[in-house]
């Protein structure tokens, strides 16, 4: 074995551990804030494994978008729910017990699903050189195999999103609306 | 199955990933945690995503891409998510999913 495979073994075993036991605060901890912090270290250990399948402009988005931005939000919404101090009650054991059936069920079947599926795995060494560039020209490929049509529907599904979010999440004063105005004038 | 992390492996590591998001989901009470429980299963997802690219077809650059419209929608839903979040808490005074009962026949 080769000092570089030796070295993608261990950083392979190594953050699979570590993502996996954040994993397991996220879903397991009682302190939501120190939930929030279990999917960051998970997320930040997935990027780590776009690094080591040389996908290294994916992992930048990831850290970018995903930690940066997503996980934020959630820790805001902790703090405006004011979930953050709150201790979550134990679930009920029963609700656990089958949580933990489904969960079980669902790993067993799919290793032996990918166990017993013959994947025409090839062998070659790397994707294509720079990520960034031919990604970019994919999503701005107009012809049949181009992903500009649903690039522009991302697009519009966040301009969709951030003006929903705003509508739904407005403080509605009980002075700001035209009806209490029209009942006061009355 | 040697030592050396190749297809199989990665594969098992983001169904064990899947598998604990599935766990949260279903046990969590507060509707942060499931959300983030579902960010867990979004997340394992596009590492499959990525792994399949890497091991089948190499040559491509599609699972990148699904990728990146995975990122991009779990932007989206985490907002909206935020934004249901902050209202119901105004109105209930409580994320609890067990309290959500107002459309309930």
């Amino acid at each position: 074995m080769s000092t570089g495979d030796f070295v993608y073994t261990l950083s392979f075993y190594l953050f699979g551990v570590i993502a996996v036991i954040a994993a397991l605060v996220a879903v397991t901890s009682n302190r939501i804030l120190r939930a929030a912090v279990g999917l960051a270290v998970t997320l930040v250990s997935g990027a780590a494994f776009y690094i080591l399948l040389n996908y290294d402009f994916i992992a930048a988005i990831q850290v970018l978008v995903y930690v940066g931005g997503i996980v934020v939000l959630i820790i805001y919404a902790i703090m405006l729910t004011s979930s953050s101090e709150l201790v979550e009650s134990r679930p009920a054991s029963l609700r656990k017990a089958l949580a933990f059936l489904a969960a079980i069920l669902f790993f067993v079947f799919s290793v032996t699903a990918i166990l017993k599926t013959n994947f025409s795995v090839e062998s070659s060494e790397s994707p294509p050189g720079e990520i960034a560039a031919a990604l970019g020209r994919m999503i701005l490929d107009t012809s049949s195999s181009g992903y500009v049509l649903p690039f522009e529907v991302i697009s519009l599904l966040l301009l969709a999103a951030a003006i929903g979010a705003i509508v739904i999440a407005r403080s509605y004063s009980p002075q700001a609306t035209g009806a209490e105005k029209g009942k006061r004038a009355a | 199955m040697s030592l050396f992390p190749g297809f199989m492996h990665w594969l098992v590591l983001s169904t064990i990933l899947f598998s604990i998001g599935i766990y949260g989901v279903l046990c969590r009470k507060s509707a942060l945690g499931v959300l983030i429980a579902i960010e867990l299963m979004l997340n394992s997802a596009a590492i499959n995503f990525i792994v399949f690219n890497r091991f089948i077809s190499p040559a491509t650059l599609d699972g990148a891409l699904m990728v990146i419209f995975i990122i991009a929608v779990a932007a989206a839903e985490a907002v909206v998510a935020m934004a249901i979040f902050v209202a119901i808490f105004r109105s209930r005074k409580t994320v609890d999913v067990n309290k959500f009962n107002t459309m309930r026949g």
